[in-house]
């Protein structure tokens, strides 16, 4: 269902090129998770001086406690999972056993037979309903864990035991679950039409790479393989539908209610006003629940057909063979460059698994940009395959390509007995080079220098492998070829977290003082909620503690973009600031009313208007009080991105490892990770999320890996106690740190995103520090010791 | 069976099969243990039991037959706070805690969290921090709140500490 990439304008309304400049809306470029869309922003009524660095902030740059904090701990905090509705029925699904094939009998009469069921749905039920364009319930089988039909019944047992009484007949056809099997000749088809999208492969070139490679002095060409992660967030997919009349609600655990309510009205031929989607609560996404998912589907056309409130909740093995994936990749990189360093060419060819489905994002695009080079290509081939459909998994395609462009750039390092940071500085890219544009501010070059500090990385020991004096006598060898050997590696990100229009806020004064900011964006645990209303206090001068942000509602709030991409804070925080400081406007007017002095020269913080220099003042809730029933009330807007300037986050990570060189296992001991993500509105969250994205990519890189039977097209591993996530126990101590600062050329509030960026260097700083332990070069994640990626 | 939940006597009659996770979510709507694996992987669903010393045990309610719980007590994350007292004040020490340390993101998890920290903390009132790491470490969490939920356990293990002490 979900489609990230630009959609396709309708026949006749092309954008007209010769179109006169209209003084409200004007296009505008939006990078979403390295996507860039051409968009039509209106202009904000307002579009006020730029929060800078030397800003006077008083609630901006503090670390507010997470605001619904108190919800989360006490268990009231109410999930999709958590939504009863009178008279809900319990949906389950029956899913297929093998990876390609038919259905040849699918008689759901035994399940209906037993108490307490209700109904079943099956493809003739949701004809031209589709998710990741295929139809929905298909007796055409394209990946195991395919639903082929949902029964309802009074309780989630009762379901689950009524679709396991489905008698289930399929028919096996060959089946291409890998790229190798999918690319063969003659290989069966995945989606009808060949195993490779119609724009694939897709190339991207930049100067004459042919040419720079044959004048190179230095070339180094490697192989590297990253595996299919799985984005197991602790919530699942799922959603609950109820109809009353033609009126359709559906509380569903995404990222995005606008774009799912498009996604739902559009599968149903619903108009749009007779959709509304709302997520309170929301158990994790990372990229994964960015539509209508197919549960939301099945619970809406359950839901139809029975007359009942249906709640239909993916269980775990569903959730982790039939809800997104991170793609495997296979990246040959070929790097050149000067005696010196200086990088001359980067050639890339990737095969990138799709899966049943997705969208074309691929690991090419860091390679154009991180790095100055001026030859650049990449060829990406992109490949259907009889699983699960890919979809977004946090910073996607840059983690991959993070991967194989970090650790060619650390091969290219020894190749030229050059540190491997000194490289990177050497090849310091001051521009954007795929548009020829400049950033809007980039301080990559400080990241480097603080994360050296921090992380110590000059003071390295002179022999690989040396253990500190701390180290346990057990492990102590006297020789050099210790059994424990400790490696030091880094890398470098960068992430276009610029965010953009269009994103609606509305501020609101109540009669008691308190505040109200309304926006149609979510919190999935980023902790938007907090950070919305810190922008909100700071612009309107009201105590943050009486500001309560209001999310998760198509129907009653303003439009906010999908929570992805980082681009939140970028695009709705401006939003906000613009509303609050429309409503301190009229708020100051009203005041001025109130206290006989000109609205200009009133000073307002903690929600006191003052009269400076007189010891007049009255508070918001005085105001409130007299105004009555006379809202204080306002709505901004996001505004247009610079012209022709590039916006993106950077940092640099570094990671110390120790590997255990007769079993093969990697620790990590520490990380440090500094970024340049422009102003951080709340530095208790921001660390939260930078040491969430490591330890992410900790996993990523370590242990993640979705396993299958290539011969039966099976997943081996769907559930939490086989593919590994890291626990308490794998956590290292992580130092994470920002640049002190605002991009005032990016937006007015100084801030761009956080989410994404910690999780793209995490895999090739440890990929990196182990090669530096043990010699040998890791092409290959996860850094299992079974993992054959070994380049001598 | 009779069973007693936060403090509550519920008489309720149970299928065999039926699990103390289905009946707290399902039929009594205490929905604050969560559903996340459903085979006692990941921890969401951790309540405590009355354990045969006194001390509470940790269980995995999705694991766990209802009917099995006839007699006993059961805590849920709905009764670690004070009954009656929704603000920060009521709030369990380790629940004042993982709010101090912003010991959650997304908080799916934080309840099986908290309630396998309060098990861990009456098994072992000072642990050290290996000792939580490895305690805690059968409680998943996706958002990587790992580093503050060590912090927050050991603040909250002090704090109960020091609260005990106090004669």
């Amino acid at each position: 269902m979900t489609d990230p990439q630009p959609r396709a304008p309708l026949p006749g309304h092309e954008p007209t090129p010769a179109a006169p400049p209209s003084p409200r809306f004007r296009s505008t470029t939006v990078e979403v998770e390295g996507r860039e869309e051409v968009k039509v922003v209106e202009l904000p009524e307002l579009d006020p001086a730029p929060w800078t660095r030397e800003a006077a902030l008083g609630v901006v740059g503090q670390g507010v406690p997470r605001m619904d904090a108190l919800e989360k701990v006490t268990g009231r905090a109410r999930y999709t999972a958590d939504v009863v509705r009178a008279g809900m029925l319990h949906a389950a699904v029956v899913r297929a056993p093998i990876a390609s094939g038919r259905v040849t009998r699918l008689d759901v009469a035994p399940a209906l037979a037993l108490p307490g069921v209700h109904g079943a749905l099956l493809r003739a039920d949701v004809p031209g309903v589709r998710h990741e364009g295929l139809q929905l319930l298909d007796d055409v089988i394209h990946y195991a864990g395919q639903p082929l039909a949902a029964i309802c019944a009074e309780s989630p047992g009762l379901a689950a035991a009524a679709a396991r009484a489905v008698v289930l007949e399929v028919e096996r056809a060959p089946h291409a679950v890998v790229p190798a099997q999918a690319l063969a000749p003659g290989a069966p088809l995945v989606r009808g039409a060949g195993n490779v999208p119609r724009t694939s492969p897709r190339v991207a070139t930049r100067g004459d790479v042919d040419a720079a490679l044959r004048d190179a002095e230095v070339v180094v060409t490697r192989t590297y393989r990253t595996p299919v992660a799985l984005h197991t967030a602790m919530e699942p997919h799922g959603a609950v539908a109820e109809w009353v009349g033609d009126q359709l609600t559906v509380w569903e655990s995404t990222q995005g209610i606008f774009n799912t309510r498009t996604d739902i009205a559009s599968a149903f031929q619903l108009p749009l006003n007779r959709v509304r989607v709302m997520t309170d609560y929301m158990g994790g996404g990372f990229g994964a629940k960015n539509g209508a998912s197919a549960a939301a589907l099945l619970a809406v056309a359950l839901a139809r057909k029975l007359a009942r409130p249906v709640r239909c909740l993916w269980d775990r093995e569903g959730e982790q063979l039939d809800a997104g994936n991170r793609p495997a990749t296979e990246q040959r990189v070929t790097i050149a460059a000067r005696r010196d360093g200086t990088l001359v060419a980067i050639d890339v060819d990737a095969t990138i698994q799709l899966g049943v489905g997705g969208w074309l994002g691929g690991p090419g695009r860091i390679y154009h940009e991180l790095y100055a080079c001026p030859n650049v290509r990449t060829r990406e081939t992109f490949v259907y395959t009889h699983t699960g459909a890919m979809s977004s998994f946090r910073a996607p395609g840059h983690v991959e390509g993070a991967f194989g462009l970090e650790c060619a750039m650390d091969a290219l390092a020894r190749a030229l007995a050059i540190d491997p940071l000194e490289l990177r500085r050497r090849n310091y890219a001051t521009h954007d080079q795929v548009k020829g544009r400049p950033y809007s501010e980039k301080r990559l070059d400080e990241c480097y220098a603080v994360g050296a500090e921090r992380f110590g990385w000059d003071d390295r020991s002179p022999v690989r492998g040396d253990r500190s004096p701390a180290e346990p006598a057990e492990h102590r060898a006297p020789e050099r070829e210790s059994r424990y050997r400790r490696g030091r590696g880094m890398a470098s990100l960068i992430w276009g977290a610029g965010g953009g229009p269009p994103a609606y806020a509305t501020v609101r004064l109540n009669p008691d003082g308190t505040v109200d900011v309304l926006t149609g964006s979510q919190d999935l645990g980023t902790g938007s909620r907090t950070i919305l209303a810190q922008i909100a206090a700071e612009a309107l001068g009201a105590r943050v503690e009486d500001v309560r942000t209001v999310l998760g509602d198509t129907e009653r709030l303003p439009f906010a973009p999908n929570s992805w991409g980082s681009i939140t804070t970028a695009s709705v925080g401006p939003a906000v600031r613009v509303a609050a400081e429309l409503a301190r406007a009229r708020l100051l007017e009203a005041a001025a009313a109130f206290l006989g002095a000109e609205p200009q020269a009133l000073e307002v913080r903690e929600s006191i208007v003052r009269v400076p220099d007189a010891d007049r003042s009255i508070t918001f809730a005085e105001i409130g009080a007299r105004l009555g029933d006379v809202m204080i009330i306002a709505t901004g807007s996001r505004g247009p991105n610079p012209e022709k300037t590039a916006i993106a986050a950077f940092g640099a990570q570094f990671a110390e490892v120790e590997v255990d060189t007769k079993t093969g296992i990697v620790r990590v001991l520490r990380i440090v990770s500094v970024h340049d993500s422009g102003r951080i509105v709340n530095p208790t969250l921001a660390r939260s999320q930078l040491e969430g994205g490591i330890i992410q990519g900790i996993g990523y890189a370590l242990f993640e890996e979705r396993v299958l039977d290539e011969r039966l097209g099976l997943v081996l591993n769907p559930t939490t106690h086989d593919y590994k996530i890291p626990t308490l126990g794998d956590v290292p101590p992580i130092d994470v740190s920002w640049l002190d600062g605002a991009d005032t050329v990016a937006n007015h509030t100084g801030a761009k995103g956080l989410a994404e960026p910690p999780i793209i260097p995490t895999a090739p700083a440890i990929a990196n520090a182990v090669a530096d332990a043990l010699g040998v070069e890791m092409t290959e994640i996860p850094l299992t010791p079974w993992n054959g990626g070994l380049t001598v | 069976m009779r069973f007693s939940i936060n403090g509550a006597s519920h008489e309720l009659s149970v299928a065999g099969h039926e699990t103390l996770l289905g009946v707290l979510r399902d039929r009594l709507q205490l929905t604050g243990t969560k559903l996340a694996c459903g085979r006692g992987e990941c921890g969401a669903c951790t309540v405590l039991l009355d354990g045969a010393d006194g001390r509470p045990e940790p269980a995995y309610a999705c694991l766990t037959l209802a009917a099995a719980c006839d007699g006993r007590r059961v805590t849920t994350i709905e009764g670690m706070a004070r009954p009656g007292v929704p603000t920060a004040e009521g709030l369990h020490p380790l629940q004042a805690a993982f709010m101090r340390h912003d010991a959650l993101q997304c908080g799916f998890c934080t309840p099986g969290q908290i309630m396998a920290a309060a098990a861990l903390l009456a098994a072992n009132p000072d642990p050290t921090e290996a000792e939580v790491r490895e305690g805690m470490s059968g409680n998943l969490c996706r958002c990587g709140a790992q580093p503050n939920i060590v912090a927050a356990v050991l603040d909250a293990a002090a704090v109960l500490r020091a609260s005990a002490s106090v004669p």
